[in-house]
């Protein structure tokens, strides 16, 4: 049996979550939230590691009372090491070093993006997907091979969430709960198709010109009444969502894969799952997506990808455990699935 | 409740330090080895040291500009309010 908390607050959700061999006993979360239009980056790393600091101790307090443990039940902390906002990472990597200490247990350093990895795969059930990684902040597809997490494609400018988010700021949806969420709203009652730069370059997508022509169409288009705000969130999303498909599919022949699974904030989007779930379909594929409460950055699944990496005794020490603004998947976790692999790798 | 007494010195030629004094010598210990790990955001321009003498946790910080310094101290000090109150809330746990 091995109890493994896990603190996670890269971005601008902060949480703390316990896990206790592949159950999730507590997960509390708090969310800084911004009004809309406030900055052209919503949230700013001091005001937001600012937000992190006052509600932390509450959220570990709610942490151990909901999993209805003691520290000494702890087994191991573990926390988001990277990648993320600096002045955020640091806040939370205080604690978690302070608490280690404090109660005397080992420390584990987690990459983020592996996180919500080990999270989709506990909770989904899916064995080796290709993963699709979609959030604010990156935006990647990756599969394991040759016991790493190799990122097949990504991004090469900003991730498909902050295109989302930005796109919000200029049309001024609000932030609550997310600004994605609210997108995703309108989109539903869009009517018209308005053409979008479709950008997919081979393995990689790029979101910085959808995002300039949106712009200056929202502009244009809404003032002189050719569209609404709904036709131009209905438009985005189809033709990010598209993209993203069409390199998952890529990843997914290349590999050999029969199972997508998607992780990350933008994965709550029901439409790119319906989108991503009608691509499996033809190819006789399996998705899997998990629900808000763990698409969305979490400490549970800090927790989780910490508890294989404790299980498989990478353990970080303290003078090492300096937090990173910029982690890559890849390089990630060489003995990670020692334990857990059930199957032979897919030959990639 | 954790006694906390700061003493700050600028001098002219932008250097600081800071001495705090912790109830004990194990919190001073915990104290800097959390706040030890990460360095200044800015490649350069700063450097910080720190070190325990018995309970007391010692900073010095040596900047190129005034700014800089201020923008260092001003975030050591709500990184070393959050361990303080991380370990006022959650230290009594596991006695010294």
């Amino acid at each position: 049996m091995t109890i493994v908390i896990g603190f996670e607050g890269s971005a601008n959700k902060i949480g703390i979550g316990i896990v206790k061999d592949g159950e999730v006993l507590s997960n509390p979360r708090r969310t800084y939230i911004t009004p809309p239009a406030i900055a052209d980056f919503s949230f700013l790393p001091s005001e937001t590691a600012r937000h992190h600091r006052g509600a932390i101790l509450t959220v570990l307090r709610e942490a151990l009372d909901e999993a209805r443990l003691k520290p000494s039940d702890i087994d191991c902390v573990a926390y988001t090491k990277g990648p993320g906002m600096g002045a955020p990472l640091v806040t939370v990597a205080l604690v978690a070093r302070t608490v280690a200490q404090l109660w005397g247990k080992p420390l584990v350093g987690v990459n983020h993006c592996i996180g919500h990895i080990e999270m989709g795969r506990l909770i989904t059930g899916a064995n080796n997907p290709t993963v699709l990684y979609v959030s604010g902040g990156n935006t990647q597809v990756i599969a394991y091979s040759e016991r790493r997490y190799r990122i097949f494609g990504e991004t090469i400018d900003i991730a498909v969430g902050n295109c989302l988010d930005r796109f919000a700021r200029v049309i001024k949806i609000s932030n609550d709960p997310s600004p994605g969420y609210n997108i995703e709203q309108m989109a539903k009652k869009g009517k018209q198709y308005v053409e979008l730069p479709y950008t997919v370059k081979g393995m990689d997508v790029s979101f910085s010109g959808i995002l300039s022509f949106i712009e200056e169409a929202a502009h244009k288009m809404l003032s002189s009444g050719q569209c609404t705000a709904e036709d131009l969130c209905f438009s985005l999303q189809e033709t990010l969502f598209s993209m993203l498909v069409e390199i998952t599919e890529r990843a997914m022949a290349h590999c050999g894969s029969q199972e997508v699974l998607i992780v990350g904030g933008v994965g709550c989007n029901l439409r790119l799952q319906e989108m991503m779930g009608v691509m499996c379909e033809e190819r006789g594929a399996r998705l899997f997506a998990t629900d808000e409460r763990f698409c969305i950055d979490n400490g549970a699944m800090i927790a989780q990808a910490g508890w294989e990496m404790f299980r498989a005794g990478q353990i970080t020490e303290l003078p090492d455990s300096w937090i990173t603004q910029r982690y890559r998947t890849a390089p990630h976790c060489l003995t990670l699935r020692m334990i857990t692999q059930k199957t032979p790798n897919a030959h990639c | 409740t954790i006694c906390v007494i700061i003493n700050l010195i600028f001098l002219y030629c932008r250097v600081s330090a800071l001495a705090v004094p912790f109830p004990s010598q194990w919190e001073a210990s915990i104290a800097v080895r959390s706040l030890s790990p990460d360095r200044e955001p800015r490649k350069g321009g700063i450097t910080r040291t720190l070190s325990v003498t018995e309970n007391i946790l010692s900073v010095k910080w040596t900047a190129d500009e005034a700014r800089v310094l201020r923008v260092a101290i001003a975030s050591f000090l709500d990184h070393l309010a959050l361990v303080m109150e991380t370990m006022d809330a959650f230290g009594q746990s596991v006695p010294q």
